[in-house]
């Protein structure tokens, strides 16, 4: 009992703002884990070794549930989690490195030194053990509930043909005890922290895949999870989208927030600056992770910040262009003319040929390439996968990929491809995709595999086995994407896959 | 040694052909994809599709079964005893098959 104690008086130490109070979650940890879990001077057994992201604890208690029969409602999940997130979370650096694991970044791909990289990241992202902090005995009960559970793993390749277990428990037990240990400054530190109100105004800008780049203007409302969030998102061509959803802070900082963005469910994975002004992340489709893109966002009245324009790039000519921020009222731009408005300072620009237009105001400074010619098209991502899927009703969804189109100039030395290279923005392409080699169409992967959109999407066909292709094969397939902008050519590689029947917030 | 199907000639003659210099490490795929090389679950040795079981459904349950892609294919072995209950045959049953994360564990 001293020892419960002990946990107890702790979490009333560490409370953050924003969360529920300490005392009812610590009683409700006790309710829900203690029937398993035991109480050890440290708190409960096993949890209190532990610290991990918002995310990672909901991965942890489904899996009491899925494996242990763990009973518990969504609601007291949720708070659990918040608590746990709370007092034993990550500091926003321990986290920062792999935050594409958590903004579910369809693209990203790590690199990694053995062994860490055929020992974890084998079968899962190594942001899945590396956003977690364990104490040495944690790192090295981790490696024996892998085996545990996935027994098969000493004979799986790259588990054979050598001593897997004694390289787990002594290699990489003790790296990840010596790399993540369960106390370290940078948590010590956020701990004591004064945490910065996450409600008021927000500016943002992001993209809206299939709709366009967008800025807009978001309230936060509350002073505990759930926050209230309403405010719209606006296209380059003026078309509003309203918004309105609810947020919830973990940690002092994790903005996890589902909105409805002009009809459609949207998630933000997104992170609180420590000093409370700025948000950065990912905001994707909530019923579809692959369509998303980053998120920038700045508080509304925090000094002269600038987060970008709307358009990213504008072909010469007339043009009005949103330079998005705050504090722009006295933006000073090196053509064209400026009016304030909520969102930051809009620019009415009329210029030829190639150029940059540069704007500031105080030690915000931006600018924005116009042009008549482009020398070279990029198509970004360069390689993604995508994944079949639907058909049923329990059944993944298919998994599109999300393609842009960017425009480029050579630079000063007249090469394309070199690091002098310019980025202008992005254009507006036309797109194709074609089979990446032979077998690709001798398997006819264009015809089987899915459709390319207008928008840069790519929309995988059915899951299943299709009679009409050899060996019955799926409607996978390898292809070449292709986009066509101002008679310039680009491609990138698409793999059409299988699809994923486990699928956590941590891949 | 001589292939037995179809696919192991290919990989022969990828060999042949020195292709296996092609081989992907595994990291440069996209965070999170298996690729346990016997094969991987979303992309085989060579970073295409090529050499995977196809369809996979054929042969899902003699991997998935002993837990091959843990992180990707539900195993009945340990983890998800019934993920296959009410579809004996993967092929044919396939809708059968759902996922296995609730779509209500959300942060």
């Amino acid at each position: 009992m001293t020892a419960r104690t002990g946990s107890l008086t702790a979490a009333l130490i560490i409370t953050i703002a924003g969360t529920a109070p300490a005392l009812a979650s610590e009683r409700l940890l006790q309710d829900s884990c203690s029937g398993c879990h035991t109480a050890e001077e440290s708190g409960l057994s096993r949890i209190s070794g532990q610290r991990k992201t918002p995310e990672g604890w909901m991965m942890t208690i489904v899996r009491m549930q899925q494996a242990h029969g763990l009973d518990i409602s969504a609601a007291d999940r949720r708070a659990v989690v918040q608590h746990l997130s709370d007092t034993q979370g990550l500091a926003p650096a321990e986290a920062a490195p792999f935050r594409y694991a958590l903004e579910k970044d369809p693209n990203y791909q790590e690199s990694l030194e053995e062994p860490f990289a055929s020992m974890c990241a084998r079968c899962h992202t190594a942001a899945r053990g590396l956003l977690q902090n364990r104490t040495a005995e944690e790192w090295e009960l981790h490696m024996d509930f892998h085996v545990g559970h996935f027994p098969t793993i000493e004979y799986q390749a790259l588990g054979r043909d050598r001593e897997w277990y004694k390289i787990a428990r002594t290699e990489i037990a003790d790296y990840l005890a010596e790399q993540n240990p369960l106390e370290t400054a940078a948590w010590t530190d956020w701990r004591a922290a004064e945490k910065q109100p996450v409600a008021g105004g927000w500016v943002v800008m992001t993209d809206l895949p299939g709709i366009g780049e967008a800025y807009g203007k978001l309230t936060v409302i509350g002073e505990n999870s759930p926050y209230q969030i309403s405010g719209e998102f606006v296209t380059a061509d003026g078309t509003v989208h309203p918004a309105s959803g609810q947020m919830n802070l973990y940690t002092g900082y994790e903005w996890r927030a589902n909105l409805d963005i002009g009809g459609t469910a949207y998630r933000q994975v997104l992170a609180l600056s420590e000093d409370g002004n700025s948000l950065q992340g990912r905001q994707f489709d909530r019923g579809n992770d692959a369509l998303g893109a980053p998120l920038t966002g700045v508080r509304d009245g925090a000094g002269s910040s600038i987060l970008g324009t709307v358009p990213s790039a504008v072909p010469a000519g007339k043009a009005r262009v949103q330079v998005v921020g705050t504090g722009l009222e006295s933006l000073a731009s090196s053509t064209g003319s400026t009016a304030a408005n909520d969102f930051g300072t809009a620019l009415s620009l009329s210029t030829e040929g190639n150029g940059i237009v540069t704007f500031s105001t105080g030690n915000a400074e931006g600018q924005i390439a116009h042009y008549a010619s482009i020398d070279s098209i990029r198509v970004e991502p360069e390689f993604t996968i995508a994944r079949v899927g639907g058909g049923s009703d329990s059944g993944p969804a298919a998994v599109p990929a999300y393609f842009n189109a960017v425009g480029m100039w050579n630079g000063p030395d007249g090469q394309a491809g070199t690091e002098d290279d310019v980025r202008i923005g992005r254009v507006d392409a036309q797109w194709s995709v074609a089979n990446a080699h032979d077998h690709a169409a001798h398997m006819k992967d264009t015809e089987y595999a899915g459709e390319m959109q207008a928008s840069g999407i790519f929309l995988p066909a059915i899951a299943g086995p299709n009679a009409d292709r050899p060996f019955s094969a799926n409607n996978v397939g390898e292809l070449k994407v292709q986009a066509e902008a101002m008679g310039l050519r680009a491609e990138a590689m698409l793999i059409v896959t299988v699809q994923r029947f486990i699928d956590p917030p941590i891949r | 040694m001589k292939p037995l199907n179809q696919k192991a000639e290919r990989v022969q003659q990828a060999a042949a052909e020195g292709q296996m210099d092609e081989v992907r490490a595994m990291q440069t795929v996209t965070a999170g994809c298996a690729t346990t090389f016997d094969p991987g679950w979303e992309v085989d040795p060579f970073g295409g599709l090529a050499a995977l079981c196809q369809p996979m459904e054929a042969d899902l349950y003699g991997c998935s079964d002993p837990c091959w892609w843990p992180a990707q294919v539900p195993d009945i072995m340990v983890n998800h005893p019934n993920w296959d209950e009410g579809a004996p045959n993967a092929a044919k049953d396939w809708r059968s098959l759902g996922a296995t994360y609730p779509a209500d564990a959300e942060t």
